[in-house]
């Protein structure tokens, strides 16, 4: 007697709940193909994952950078926020703060493809950002990312080119 | 349009609320999951609960699932579905935080996204609360129509 009194408020609950996990996938999965930043449905490695955390993010000499800069083989990547950016940064550069470095991965292959090098920096020996932001692009399979360590101090006081602005 | 029963019964009123607030919660981290797809696929990989081969899959698949439990909830169409699909994903949660924090992981919680904090036991005193708005939900429910004629 129980059971005829649930089942027909059960019944319609569950076909409501179906409904939406279905839509939602249906979503999920279409959403994931259309979109740049889209990643493999079944692609997860964690052996993957664990070679990329452990692997060491190579640097790059100030020298070295900015031989390249002269060559326009590589595109300097400011970590810092906006603000800073805006403040000063060396001329070229893309700001890209680590949260948002996903959504560049797209872009960023296009230009890997072209055979740029792509150099992270921020402010300061200790600043994190710059690591961060090439762990993340890393991460999304960007290649020949370095890290130019203490990047922006040390381009400054080499009297390099700088921009201010927001782009 | 009028306003009528309001704001009277307590609990229908209660459930509208609880119902609105479960909505804003399951749009906050759904969005912020479906911007960052690889970061959630780590947070979920940190659990040590799942196999690889569906960590990318829920990674996609999650977020959008909340944002739209988070429109049904707001609209208020297939809201008891909704609501015990809300109230499962809270006890999956709790239940994924519990086993973890008595392994003494110390990972990121993942619930919003990759900037949310570590795990701890006020992430699954929080996970119950909403389980427990989410059962609120669906046995009390009335309806945006309850309260506009």
């Amino acid at each position: 007697m129980t059971q005829n009194n649930l089942s027909p408020k059960l019944y319609p609950t569950f076909r409501e709940g179906s409904i939406i996990l279905a839509v939602a996938l249906f979503i999920a999965v279409v959403f994931n193909l259309i979109r740049p930043a889209g990643i493999n449905m079944f692609g997860f490695s964690s052996a993957a994952l664990i070679k990329e955390q452990q692997a060491k993010i190579p640097e790059i000499s100030l020298w070295e950078a900015y031989s390249l800069y002269l060559k326009n083989k590589v595109i300097f990547i400011d970590a810092r926020d906006p603000l800073s950016f805006a403040y000063g940064h060396i001329t070229g550069a893309i700001n890209i703060y680590p949260d948002d470095a996903a959504f560049y991965s797209a872009k960023l292959r296009i230009k890997a493809d072209q055979g740029f090098i792509f150099i992270t920096y921020c402010d300061g020996p200790q600043c994190p950002l710059s690591k961060e932001t090439a762990h993340v692009l890393l991460l999304r399979g960007i290649p020949n990312v370095k890290i130019l360590v203490n990047g922006w101090i040390l381009w400054l006081k080499a009297g390099y080119p700088i921009a201010k602005g927001k782009k | 349009m009028k306003l009528r029963n309001f704001p009277r019964p307590f609990i229908p009123l209660f459930a509208l609320i609880c119902r609105l607030t479960l909505a804003i919660i399951f749009f906050y981290a759904g969005v912020e999951k479906i911007l960052h797809p690889q970061e959630f696929a780590v947070a979920i990989y940190n659990y040590q609960l799942l196999p690889d081969c569906v960590i990318n899959l829920l990674a996609i698949f999650l977020p959008w699932l909340e944002v739209l439990i988070a429109a049904s909830l707001v609209i208020g169409i297939n809201t008891r579905g909704v609501s015990l699909l809300s109230a499962l994903l809270f006890l999956i949660f709790a239940t994924a935080l519990t086993i973890n924090l008595v392994r003494g992981l110390d990972i990121s919680c993942g619930c919003f996204g990759a900037s949310s904090g570590n795990i701890s036991w006020f992430y699954l005193a929080r996970d119950l609360s909403l389980f427990c708005m989410s059962v609120f939900v669906l046995i009390y429910d009335r309806g945006w129509r309850y309260f506009f004629a």
